[in-house]
């Protein structure tokens, strides 16, 4: 989720384990709109927010038979359309084609997945979450609770049980 | 005695971490100006003297009848070869779960890197008209001519503009979560630079799931990509019928002389670069040790391979084959060959002595020995093979001219430019690496 839009109570911890645990703990109190922001890449929080998979698998998988495709087009495509005979090949030899049809999987595999972050996390952007703060690029992390006004002072004090080193209710 | 690694002051937080990797991220002084200077008069003697062969004609080079490929051909495969350490730590060691590769791998892949782009330029100034290096471009032009895609030399095209490409989206994509760690800590203009390179990095838990899951998938698909690179390169010869050339031990032969080549490079690298910006607590002991093995693990294979194509020679009882190799060892060129064998085989055996891979003046004077080496396993290669094919009437010798010569000692400072500019720049070391496994250390890891 993202918090640009949305009002809440933002929480601050400086250890991954008092992180998963709060997320556990709001979780298990009905609040499953959270944003984590964490310092470093986290399986455990992922866990703890019930995210098994991503589907950049699938974009990589599709960029690599694309550019296992293109090479064999390049290749005999190209042959076929100038036939010159060298070395008394086939025109369409595959085994050095392999080469081409391998280099291009590669390349596109990795373009594609590249393009698969991007659009998945949304980024490029210009303007940062209003939640988020410079201190999760170093040492702590953070938990932004989306409440409306009604449920704001509910999770304000949630948030407070689970240990969190500094909270700001955002409005 | 207390050692020089424990008086060392391992970081105990994350921000502690963040702090000492950013350190020496700032405004350069003057020696740092004064090694970049040196470093881009080195760059302007290689353009100057290929200018001048742009002027004058290929034949300013002392490439010739019957040695086409020299120098040019020569510095192009070494440097493909220094680009291999890079992806090797970053991607296979990734896949094994080596945890010492945390601190190395950053620099390894920007060596990479910059070792490619040097490379790169070998075949174009080699062309001699350099205007017509895209003809081996695949595209469809009026004069109807394609590429040869039976030909070992666009294969090779290929093989390094997608290694090239792949290694440079394998760093980036490893860069982002830095590139915020800059931003957040900056103002102003780099504030700006740093935060359009982190393209707006949180590290939101959406985003490191499909960062990790992309990192994770580039390492898979890199670790076959620098097994072929090498491969592909070893084809533009073994492809070939010229004697000392046509072998099918030449893929393992020449992926393992880069692998050998590329982590001495990076060794090379590291002892002063740990020096300059005091990296003590992070780049250990163990880790040059680690490399060091890696060292005298692909020396034995390249020692070997030296002895099986001597073998091969031997057994094939073929007349041509033998002199080549006779030839090879005690011809025109024998010092040369002996200088390799020299550099790439006895002196790396000081490594099966810990004392020594754990001595960092000793690894820096050993790995200078191995960059030699390899360079004169290449010219070895390539020279003495077209020198002394199988007509004696075709027989002749080759030697480097001056603008050769500049334009090989200018690729090294064109290659330490853009290091240069890196460790300054950007972590030399990833951030967001070394602090998950702080954080773990540190019993952040949820039961």
């Amino acid at each position: 989720m993202s918090s640009a839009m949305s009002s809440g109570v933002l929480g601050q911890y400086d250890t991954l384990h008092g992180t998963v645990d709060a997320i556990e703990k709001l979780r298990a109190a009905g609040h499953t709109d959270l944003e984590v922001f964490s310092p470093i890449p986290s399986p455990e929080i992922e866990e703890a927010m019930d995210i098994h998979s991503s589907p950049v698998g699938l974009w990589a998988l599709i960029g690599g038979i694309t550019g296992c495709l293109t090479g064999l087009l390049l290749t005999s495509g190209t042959s076929l359309g100038y036939p010159l005979v060298t070395q008394g090949k086939p025109i369409v030899s595959f085994p050095p084609f392999i080469i081409f049809m391998f280099e291009l999987t590669v390349l596109l595999t990795g373009i594609f997945g590249l393009v698969a972050l991007l659009v998945h996390t949304k980024r490029p952007v210009i303007k940062l979450d209003p939640s988020y703060r410079a201190s999760f690029s170093v040492d702590r992390w953070g938990v932004f609770v989306a409440a409306d006004d009604g449920s704001r002072a509910e999770a304000e004090q949630l948030v407070r049980e689970t240990g969190a080193l500094d909270i700001e209710v955002q409005s | 005695m207390a050692t020089a690694e424990v008086e060392v002051h391992a970081p105990k937080t994350l921000a502690e971490a963040n702090y000492d990797i950013t350190r020496p991220i700032s405004k350069p002084n003057k020696r740092f100006f004064m090694i970049l200077g040196v470093a881009m008069a080195g760059v302007g003697l290689m353009f100057g003297a290929w200018f001048y062969q742009i002027g004058k004609g290929i034949g300013v080079a002392g490439i010739t009848h019957p040695v086409f490929w020299g120098v040019y051909i020569t510095t192009f495969v070494f440097w493909v070869g220094i680009a291999h350490s890079g992806t090797l730590i970053s991607a296979i060691l990734y896949l094994f779960r080596s945890g010492w590769r945390t601190t190395i791998n950053r620099t390894a892949e920007a060596m990479t890197i910059f070792a490619v782009m040097t490379a790169g330029l070998f075949p174009l100034i080699h062309l001699g008209r350099v205007w017509y290096f895209y003809y081996l471009m695949p595209y469809p032009s009026q004069r109807q001519i394609w590429p040869d895609f039976r030909s070992p030399l666009v294969m090779d095209v290929f093989a390094v503009s997608t290694y090239l490409t792949i290694s440079a989206l394998f760093w980036y994509t490893g860069l982002i979560p830095d590139f915020a760690v800059l931003r957040d800590r900056a103002k102003g203009l780099p504030y700006k630079i740093y935060g359009a390179l982190s393209l707006g990095w949180q590290g939101t838990v959406n985003e490191w799931r499909h960062y990790r899951r992309i990192y994770l998938y580039m390492a898979g698909i890199a670790t076959p990509l620098v097994l072929s690179v090498h491969s592909v390169v070893s084809w533009d010869f073994a492809l070939s019928i010229v004697p000392g050339w046509h072998s099918t031990i030449f893929a393992p032969y020449f992926v393992a002389g880069a692998i050998f080549s590329g982590v001495a490079m990076v060794i090379t690298l590291m002892i002063p670069l740990r020096w300059a910006f005091g990296l003590e607590a992070y780049i250990t002991k163990n880790h040059f040790e680690n490399m060091a093995k890696l060292i005298l693990l692909t020396s034995t294979i390249v020692g070997f391979s030296y002895a099986t194509e001597f073998f091969l020679a031997y057994y094939s009882a073929d007349p041509i084959e033998l002199e080549s190799f006779r030839w090879r060892a005690l011809g025109a060129y024998a010092l040369p060959f002996w200088v390799m064998v020299f550099c790439n085989v006895v002196v790396p055996q000081a490594l099966w002595l810990r004392k020594i891979r754990r001595s960092l003046p000793a690894l820096f004077a050993l790995t200078i020995f191995v960059n030699i080496g390899m360079w004169y396993e290449r010219f070895v290669i390539i020279v003495t093979s077209l020198a002394h094919e199988y007509e004696p009437g075709s027989w002749g010798l080759y030697t480097p001219s001056w603008v050769e010569l500049s334009i090989l000692v200018g690729s090294f400072c064109w290659f330490f430019f853009w290091f240069l500019l890196f460790s300054r720049s950007l972590p030399t070391i990833s951030i967001a690496e070394v602090k998950e496994h702080l954080a773990h250390e540190q019993g952040g890891h949820h039961e």
